[in-house]
This record gives C-alpha cells, structure tokens and sequence, in this order.
C-alpha cells in the first residue's frame, strides 16, 4: 500500500488544494513554502497573500533527493517568522515523509527555540511515525497526525486551514491600522504600482498615497498601508460567532401543548422522521431556535452556511 | 469508469462526456425568488407615493407572479420556489417540486390540477395569505409597534438550503440561482449572517441577483451581486417592472453571456466603523476580533481585548523589516 502515482504527486496535490482553502478561509493570512532537498532546507516562495503565485511556484519545482533535515527546516521558518507582528500568530506545518532527520547540530534547541519564539509547529506525517516529530509538536502545542492513504491524507493536511484556538496570553492584541480602497471606474487609466504597468479600468486606489494597486488584500506597494476590503475581514467573522451544536430529537419525543413536531425540515422542506411514518434519518433541533433540521442541513450550516437559518429568520424583541 | 475510458478514446474528451452525462442541458434552473413582504416597507412606500410612477404592492405582485408563470413556462423542467421575507419570520411559500412528488399519498388526479385554485399562481397567493396572518399574530402576541428590518438573513440561508438539498439529489442537476426583491433599508445587526450566505453562495457558485423596488439602494446585495457574479438592477421607471424581469432575469446562466445586461456601477467595499456606523477610509483593526474603529481606542467594545499596553505595534506594517525591539 502506497500512494499513486508517487508521494510527491499526492503530496503537492494536497498542498495545492491547502493553499486556495487556507486563503479562502484566512484571507488577510500570509503563507510562504520551504523545501528541504539534500538535508538543505531552501526557501521557495516569500510570506504572501496570493494563492496563485504559491501554486505556481510550487508546480514548476517538484523534485525529491536527499534527506531531510528538521533543524534546518524549522531554523530557516524561524529566520522568516521572526518578522510578523507580535500581534500575528505565527505557525509551521510540515509535511513528513522521511523516516529520520540528519542535522548539523542538536535538532531539540531548535525545538527549544521554536517554543520560545511561540511558533506552533504541526506535522502530517506520510510515512510512519516518528518520536523526535511527536516530540516537535508536543512541546510547541501542534498537531501530529500520521497518513494511512491518500484520501486520509488529504483530510489531515485540509484540518489545518481553520484557525487554531489562541491562549490569551499569547496573543497580544494590538489595533492595526487598515486602509479601505474604492474600486476604480471602467474605463480609468492608471499606472499600477505592482506591475508598473499603464492599465485601464478596474484596480484600487490606496486611500493614503493615492497609489493604484491591482488587487486585495495587499500592502500599498508605495507607502505600506495594508489595503483590505470590508468583504475580507467578515471571511473570518464566522469563527467569532459559531452556530450552537445541534441536538439530536428523538423520535418518540412530543411537545406537550406548545407545538407539534414539526414534518419538514426548516432549512430545505424535506420530509423529517416522525414516529410511524416510513422516512427514516435522524432529526436535529437548534438550542436557540428550536426549529429542527434534517442532518444533510446540519453539516452544511456548521461547515459552509455558519448561519442558522432559524435563528436568522426570527426577529428578537426589541426592549 | 471503464466504459468512460473506452468512450474517451473516441470522444476524445473526457470532460466533455461528464458534462454531456451528468449535467442537464444548459437551460434549466432552478430559481428560487426571495419576496420582501415587510409591512412597514410597503405601507410606508404607499403612504409616499408619489402618483403614477410607483408601484403599490398589488401591482408589484402581478408583475412577480407573471414572471414566475413565464419562468415556469420557459422550459418544462425548470423549478421554482418562492420564500417570503417577513420582519418578524420567514417561510417557503411555493416549491413547483413539491407538486410533482406524491407525498403522504395525496397525489391529485389530473383533472383536480387544471383547476384555477391549483396554479402555481393560486398557490403562491394563499401562501401568502397565510404567512401575512401568521406575522399579524406575532405582532399581536408582543405588542409591539416599533420598525423593523425585513430578515433577509434568514431567507437567503433557507435558500441555500434548499439549493443544496436539490444539488444532494441524483444528477443531472438543474442550474441554481436565486433572486431577491428587496425594498427595506439594509439592517446593520444582519451584515454578518449576510456576508455569510454570501460567501456560502460563492462556494457553490449559485448567483445571487437583485431587483431593487425601494427608493435606496442596498450595500449588501451590490457586494452580493459583485462577489457571486449575480446581477444588481433597480429599475429606474418600477410601474413596467414585468419588463424589466424578463429581459434581465429570465434568461438562463448559460445564456446571460450573450446578452447586454446591466452593468455594475460601483460597488461600496468601504467598511463601516463599528462605533459610529460611518463609512470609513481607513480604519483600526481590532487584531482579536477584527472588528472596525475609526480612531484610537484603548479598548475594543466587542471582545474587551485592551490595547493600551502594546503602542508600538500600531505602527504599519513595513515590508521586509525586523522588528527592532
């Protein structure tokens, strides 16, 4: 049992579909790609925010040699997380497939070091698992997880693109100062800053420095001002707020006097189970709503939808 | 996949074989129409009404149902379903499904189907019939006579719903879209919940399109329409409305790229500060919880988050700088 066509196929299949989730879910996030290729670790693409530029870069470099190195992989990380904010969470995720590690030096103060400078590091191990990972991601507080095939794979690399739970402490909250460009009329012509090219129509302009930029999210490339729109910060909005677990019904229970059970789920009008009748299936209730769903309805409001539709349908008295 | 593969070699393209077998021909769609019907909206639009060149609801209505009978007509298999917003609740009013599955064993004899009452139409205006009592008895029950925003919200999350229930069934599938008519003023409390059922949207590629049939117009469904790939319209002369609908919303997906439909005017991506509700330039982020301020504070008002400690990071971002300290 191995994975087809090779490791490295799947492996950059996987890290594809992570880069175009991980920016859909976190889009103000920046990622940058390290590739350790004959016990040197080397950097393939800077920390940035465009997806497109990470895949590309990663398309055109896929060759394996060598063994792997921890220390140097997590020593040059560390050399680039360095410059995020401290208001910034700073991570690493390392996909594993060797069976050792072959360092310079001593690969637990690089551990050390990671744990001090409050990286979190994860491994998604493709091979078999392997003490000094585990031990890795213990004492930064990551997640170790080790594929069994390819499918397994690919579910164990996309848990990653949610944002992990922030202690307090660690997270020192600062205010950011964010510009909110207007999008250009058809038909303007500007030069644009990123590609210092004349353009027509379209693009942004920097409320600061009045400078056009092509797309968002992005940093003014003339006076550093991070240009964001509105759209942008309410991506992330659903993880503050989450829709309440829903509760299982069942499907002997009846309302005394308020309601009946009501037959059709509210979110699609599907049939829902009902004691003596022949639709099977289980049938879900919102803690703060009370309307109850159908379990298809369930998994899309807690993982696409993040709205119930019950609660968004009903009206809280004003006081 | 084996008799794929041996047809691949003479068809030559695989992707178009899967799109032949599993999509139904490009034309069909399922449109689920969103109704504003909040009162306060409509009785305060008939009481300013400034003669012939508006609509009042009833004529609103005939219009809207005789675009529904002509999307119905367009192409035997298209499906519709009407949900109404209310300010106090929201509900399905129609699924032309519905009628065509036998449930509970009530299948209708052809000749009962013919009937006037039965008409999708007949249909539609009982259910609102019964959605507007409904609402009155909320009012009653609470007493209250304060204004309220329709739940926009809760209509566009029972449509997505409902599209992926319809998706969740055996291809071949028809093509998803829904469209709103909104009047009501856009609620500030919602702008969460709607972003998003936008978004939710954008994954499953369903276009949100609007018509607007108020005097203002609506930040919320311009983004929609912008980030779903959706068209925004409010018609400028609202007594041809019917016009408007056909030549602008009835046609299909597939077909809307040949024809010239409204052009989007600019859209407002500019956020709105959450102390004052103003739309702003730039702003301060609130780093835990991403909320929006317009000045300095030393206090974030939604998460409690307290900034005072940490001046020295509220310098901007340098590109390729270590920090000094």
């Amino acid at each position: 049992m191995d994975f087809r066509p090779s490791r490295l196929a799947v492996v950059a299949n996987c890290v594809e579909a992570f880069i175009r989730e991980f920016f859909d879910q976190n889009p103000l996030s920046h990622l940058g790609i390290i590739t350790i290729r004959n016990g040197i670790a080397s950097r393939l693409t800077d920390l940035s925010g465009s997806p497109e530029a990470h895949i590309k870069v990663l398309r055109g470099n896929l060759e394996c040699a060598g063994d792997a190195s921890i220390q140097n992989a997590l020593d040059l990380s560390r050399s680039f997380l360095c410059q995020v904010p401290t208001y910034g969470h700073r991570e690493v995720m390392l996909i594993f497939s060797a069976l050792g590690t072959c360092d310079p030096g001593d690969v637990l103060e690089s551990v050390r070091n990671c744990k001090e400078e409050n990286i979190r590091c994860s491994v998604v191990g493709v091979a078999a698992e392997i003490y000094i990972c585990k031990l890795l991601c213990e004492k930064t507080g990551g997640i170790y997880s080790v594929a069994m095939n390819e499918a397994h794979l690919k579910e164990l690399v996309l848990e990653h693109v949610a944002p992990p739970p922030a202690l307090a402490e660690a997270a020192v909250a600062s205010l950011v100062k964010m510009g909110f460009p207007q999008r250009g009329a058809e038909g303007t012509i500007a030069l644009c800053a990123c590609h210092r090219e004349v353009k027509i129509g379209g693009g942004y302009t920097c409320p600061r420095c009045k400078a056009r930029v092509c797309e968002l999210p992005t940093e003014c490339f003339i006076c550093g001002l991070t240009l964001v729109s509105s759209p942008h910060l309410a991506r992330s909005y659903h993880h503050l707020f989450p829709v309440p677990v829903f509760e299982e019904v069942p499907l002997d229970a009846k309302f005394s006097g308020i309601q009946e059970l009501s037959k059709v789920c509210y979110g699609c009008q599907q049939l829902l189970p009902l004691a003596g009748s022949k639709v099977t299936g289980v049938r879900l209730v919102c803690p703060r709503c009370n309307k109850h769903f159908c379990f298809d309805c369930d998994v899309y409001i807690h993982e696409s939808l993040h709205n119930c539709p019950g609660c968004e349908s009903f009206c809280e008295p004003q006081t | 996949m084996d008799i794929l593969n041996n047809i691949e070699s003479s068809v030559g393209n695989k992707h178009l074989l899967l799109y032949i077998m599993w999509d139904l021909a490009d034309d069909v769609s399922l449109v689920i129409v969103v109704v504003d019907v909040n009162p306060y909206f409509w009785v305060e639009k008939a009481n300013a009404s400034t003669g012939t060149s508006d609509i009042d609801f009833e004529q609103f209505l005939q219009h809207v149902l005789a675009f529904m009978n002509a999307i119905l007509l367009l192409n035997h298999m298209n499906y519709l379903a009407v949900i109404a917003t209310g300010s106090d609740s929201c509900s399905f009013l129609y699924e032309s499904l519905a009628g065509e599955s036998v449930s509970d064993g009530e299948g209708k004899p052809p000749s009962k189907r013919m009937n006037k009452h039965h008409t999708p139409s007949a249909k539609i205006v009982r259910g609102l019939k019964d959605f507007v009592s409904k609402e009155l008895a909320f009012k009653t029950e609470r007493k209250d006579n304060g204004k309220r925003y329709s739940l926009l919200s809760g209509s566009l999350s029972m449509a997505l719903c409902y599209v992926q229930r319809i998706l969740r069934q055996d291809p071949p599938h028809p093509h998803p879209r829904i469209l709103c008519f909104q009047g009501s003023p856009d609620a500030s409390q919602q702008y969460i919940a709607v972003m998003n059922a936008i978004f939710s949207a954008q994954r499953l590629m369903v276009p949100i399109d609007s018509c607007m049939v108020g005097s203002q117009h609506s930040a919320f469904l311009q983004q929609a329409a912008h980030i779903t790939g959706g068209i925004y319209m409010k018609p400028p002369h609202p007594e041809g409305l019917f016009e408007y609908l056909m030549m602008v919303f009835a046609t299909d997906l597939h077909s809307r790229r040949f024809l010239q439909l409204p052009r989007p005017t600019g859209v407002d991506f500019r956020a709105s500060c959450f102390c004052h509700k103003k739309t702003i330039d730039t702003g301060f982020v609130c780093s835990v919880c991403l909320s929006i301020f317009c000045k300095h504070h030393k206090e974030c008002s939604t998460c409690g988050a307290s900034f005072s400690q940490n001046k020295s990071s509220f310098v901007t971002g340098q590109k390729r700088k270590l920090s000094t300290n």
